[in-house]
């Protein structure tokens, strides 16, 4: 079958040995690539009872069926177990590595097991090496990249953890690129249980397409719709993903000094439009990216890349910071040492509410400045209260007494819009299958910015519809592991003749929605088994009985209960979040 | 529900900026074949252009005369109306004198479309009456006059007026004009839930420049309908909500205002922002 290589590469640490599998023209239609068939492989290979940081947890990393091909197709998926959550999950990132690594012909990796030694894996051309990486442990991630490069091909890509991962943070993050991460879910942390420090690729095979002159053609259309959509033509071109601070802010739900409120008086000072003005010397672009959201910027100290909107936003207002040089060096940071910064920044709010309320111990107070990049590293150290705050901010404020001031579900921390103030994006955080996460379901689409219309974001009616309709859509692109700022400005009918061009299968936007439900339904069957329930489909009690009292999201809280049941009588789940038989069977999970 | 391919028949794919070249233009036909739009709108220096980039198609050539402020003498209007025609173009959207409307100047506004209608010979006009401009009295007024006139279609806006269409105001055209006059929605559609309240409210044609990125989303429509035609507040949907007194004179801002001021809806908008 054309788009897939065809094969993929399983290594097992243990021992050292590596096989080739080829998963079946009938698992690639129905999971696609990416996060639908590394979700599936998953399942067969580990149980709920698998613990994320064991041996017997595998990590897997996967292309899918575009990748290399047409716009965006440079990004890889990395499924697991979430040590941070304790889902099943996927973390996505972007950069070149994924279009690199298919171009050794391989789809993707799984690695299980654990190395005796730290180690790095070489894939290229001629296969598999599995190298050693004692003198790699402990470096920042820029060091470690560079150095396999040196030690490899000076166009291998790399991806790696730092010292977060490898200390077991268990929100790291894995590294690409320089300064692409796969950032979400602590990834890191179960690629550093496993000893492994990096893996670099460097392949030269080209993708079989299926209809050259026919990708050709959809090519250029799909650069017109980019170009033609306000969003990805215009506003993230220009700003880049952190001109939504001062969109956010103006609807009252930027999340400041922990949630306690929806809007920040310095927001300016942390804008998209203040990084163009201050920071900002080029944009970046991923692999066959025309929208080059990517931002490189330099401070008086450093240069690097970012931060994007979530980024600026967890060292910016959740910590209660005007700086904009500070929350940039602490995104630096982060990408040095490997770490998710929504679950950084929103773990140091945490611990800042804490000590407001008078239960942590270290002094800790709002817009700290000083502090904030030193703490950073604590934490990916693993030192003082860095070793506390590591744990993520769940575990920090169950520790502490106070779980309700942890702004998290199912364990991860929220990212940069304040639930109260759209009602759809609530029950998208509160229903994720890997947590506290915007692109499970991003409907701050339609609920703020009009994409692709705008809804009365203040209503609960019709949401539970949207919700699992988007969720169903991103599980999709997820699986064509491309960036889903294209799920902006395309349509399913585009998404399948991209397909159609690669691959020469032919799907309707109604069986890629199927696909769609397939995934999200087969990952929502994975957490129950492993013990997750409606208990869990759960925002922290602030977002359900605290109104916000100012700005244009005052007195809103979220209407959880009016939307939930009608979500899983949708999704074809039993009121307690459980997929029925038939709904499995529809679905042939 | 409608489908995608009667959709695409109702839209006239618009590109009027002022600053848009032959290389907009030609793009503009490319997709309008591709997607089977109903016709490219195109500013009258572009007629000839866009008739043989669109040669052998089944897409129309439609151009505007008296564009945009419809302030230009009738003879002007005509002899632009006329040069289209012979150009290739099959549809003119005319724009209205619009303050010899609100002077009440109402035989000078039937006199300048009649004359733009003889100019059309074979081809349909449409008449823009820039809707954002007048009251409800003088639309239905102005819709009376371009029927008598002879016009075929009345339409909303030339999206550079104070504000678009509002599905409002296409009630008022459609009553107006009856089943057999064309409704034209124009000026700030951007995507299918407007385009859907538009013809609800009773238009027949659709202009504008976003119906390829409307086109993208609208896939999603035949997914959860309900969801996304949940009724609006109604004050996000009304030309009086839109109402800026920087951009309209101050008795029409005053006109609206006193509208929003009397609306069975006021309660409702109160309390959604209490």
């Amino acid at each position: 079958m054309k788009g897939w290589m065809g094969k993929i590469l399983k290594i097992d640490l243990n021992s050292g040995t590596s096989e080739t599998l080829d998963v079946g023209d009938d698992l690639r239609k129905k999971y696609l690539g990416g996060r639908g068939l590394g979700v599936k492989l998953y399942t067969q290979l580990c149980t709920p009872s698998t613990k994320p940081m064991s041996p017997e947890n595998a990590l897997i990393f996967l292309t899918g069926p575009l990748t290399g091909t047409v716009q965006t197709s440079g990004r890889y998926q990395v499924i697991s177990r979430s040590p941070l959550t304790g889902t099943i999950c996927d973390s996505s990132s972007g950069g070149n590595f994924g279009a690199v690594l298919k171009k050794t012909g391989f789809d993707g990796i799984i690695v299980t097991g654990k190395a005796s030694k730290p180690v790095y894996l070489w894939l290229n051309d001629s296969g598999i090496e599995i190298r050693e990486a004692g003198s790699l442990w402990g470096m920042k991630t820029h060091e470690t990249q560079e150095k396999i490069k040196e030690q490899t091909h000076n166009k291998a890509s790399v991806a790696c953890i730092g010292p977060a991962g490898e200390n077991g943070v268990l929100y790291a993050a894995i590294m690409n690129d320089n300064d692409r991460a796969a950032g979400r879910g602590g990834m890191g942390a179960v690629m550093g249980s496993k000893n492994l420090k990096a893996i670099a690729a460097f392949g030269t095979r080209e993708v079989d397409v299926h209809d050259p002159e026919g990708l050709k053609q959809t090519y250029a259309l799909v650069n017109k719709l980019i170009d033609k959509n306000p969003v990805t033509g215009k506003s993230l071109q220009v700003l880049g993903t952190s001109v939504l601070v001062n969109v956010i802010n103006a609807h009252g739900m930027f999340p400041t000094e922990n949630f306690k409120r929806g809007v920040f008086n310095d927001a300016e000072g942390i804008s998209g439009e203040k990084i163009a003005e201050m920071i900002l010397h080029g944009r970046s672009a991923c692999y066959k990216c025309p929208i080059a959201c990517g931002r490189s910027t330099r401070t008086s100290k450093k240069e690097g890349e970012g931060p994007e909107y979530e980024t600026v936003w967890a060292f910016g207002a959740q910590i209660g910071n005007n700086d904009l040089q500070v929350a940039t060096e602490a995104n630096y940071a982060c990408n040095e040492l490997g770490l998710d910064t929504i679950s950084t920044g929103n773990t140091i709010g945490c611990a800042m509410e804490l000590w407001e309320k008078g239960v942590f111990p270290e002094s800790l107070d709002w817009g700290e400045t000083q502090r904030v990049v030193g703490l950073v590293e604590d934490i990916a150290y693993g030192r003082g209260i860095g070793k506390e705050l590591a744990l993520g901010s769940k575990r920090l404020a169950e520790k502490y007494g106070k779980p309700g001031l942890a702004m998290q579900v199912k364990g991860m921390e929220l990212p940069a819009y304040d639930p109260r103030g759209a009602q759809a994006q609530a029950l998208a955080f509160a229903t994720s299958n890997r947590g506290g996460c915007h692109m499970r379901a991003y409907l701050i689409g339609p609920e703020i910015l009009g994409q692709p219309v705008l809804m009365d974001r203040f209503s609960t009616a019709g949401k539970a519809e949207l919700v699992s309709l988007f969720q169903d859509i991103s599980a999709v692109v997820d699986s064509l592991s491309l960036c889903r700022f294209l799920q902006i400005a395309l349509g399913l009918d585009t998404f399948g003749l991209m397909l159609k061009n690669v691959t020469g299968i032919e799907l309707t936007d109604e069986e890629l929605m199927q696909i769609g439900k397939r995934i999200y339904t087969l990952e929502r069957d994975f957490n129950v088994k492993a013990g997750f329930c409606r208990q869990d489909d759960m925002l922290p009690p602030r977002f359900l009985t605290e109104e916000l009292d100012e700005g244009p999201s005052r007195n809103r809280v979220v209407k959880l209960d009016e939307m939930l049941d009608r979500y899983y009588a949708l999704r074809g789940w039993d009121n307690q979040g459980n997929p029925l038989e038939e709904t499995l069977t529809e679905l042939e999970i | 529900m409608i489908e995608k391919e009667q959709l695409v028949k109702m839209i006239d794919h618009t590109e009027l900026n002022s600053h848009s070249g032959e290389k907009k233009i030609s793009n503009l036909c490319d997709e309008a074949r591709k997607f089977g739009f109903f016709s490219v709108c195109v500013n009258s220096c572009y007629t000839r252009f866009a008739a043989e980039k669109l040669f052998g198609s089944d897409v129309l050539v439609c151009t505007v005369a008296g564009f945009p402020l419809g302030a230009c003498t009738t003879a002007t209007k005509a002899f632009e109306a006329g040069k289209s025609v012979e150009e290739g173009a099959m549809e003119i959207d005319m724009v209205m004198n619009v303050g010899a409307l609100r002077d009440k100047r109402y035989s000078y506004v039937k006199e300048d479309i009649a004359e733009v209608v003889k100019a059309c010979g074979p081809a349909l006009l449409k008449v823009i009456l820039e809707t954002c401009y007048l009251t409800d009295e003088e639309i239905v007024e102005a819709c009376k006059i371009c029927v008598d006139a002879g016009a075929q279609f009345v339409k909303t806006s030339t999206g550079f007026g104070a504000f678009g269409a509002f599905p409002d105001h296409i009630r008022l055209m459609r009553k107006t004009v009856g089943p057999h006059i064309g409704v034209k929605a124009s000026g700030g559609i951007k995507n299918f839930k407007e385009v859907w309240r538009l013809i609800q409210a009773g238009a027949s044609r659709i202009g504008m420049s976003a119906g390829v990125t409307m086109l993208e989303g609208f896939t999603l429509f035949k997914y959860a309908p309900q969801a996304w035609l949940e009724p609006e507040i109604p004050c996000h949907v009304c030309p009086s909500r839109h109402a800026s007194l920087g951009k309209l004179p101050k008795a029409l801002y005053t006109y609206y205002k006193q509208k929003c001021s009397s609306c069975p809806h006021k309660d409702e908008y109160n309390k959604f922002y209490d």
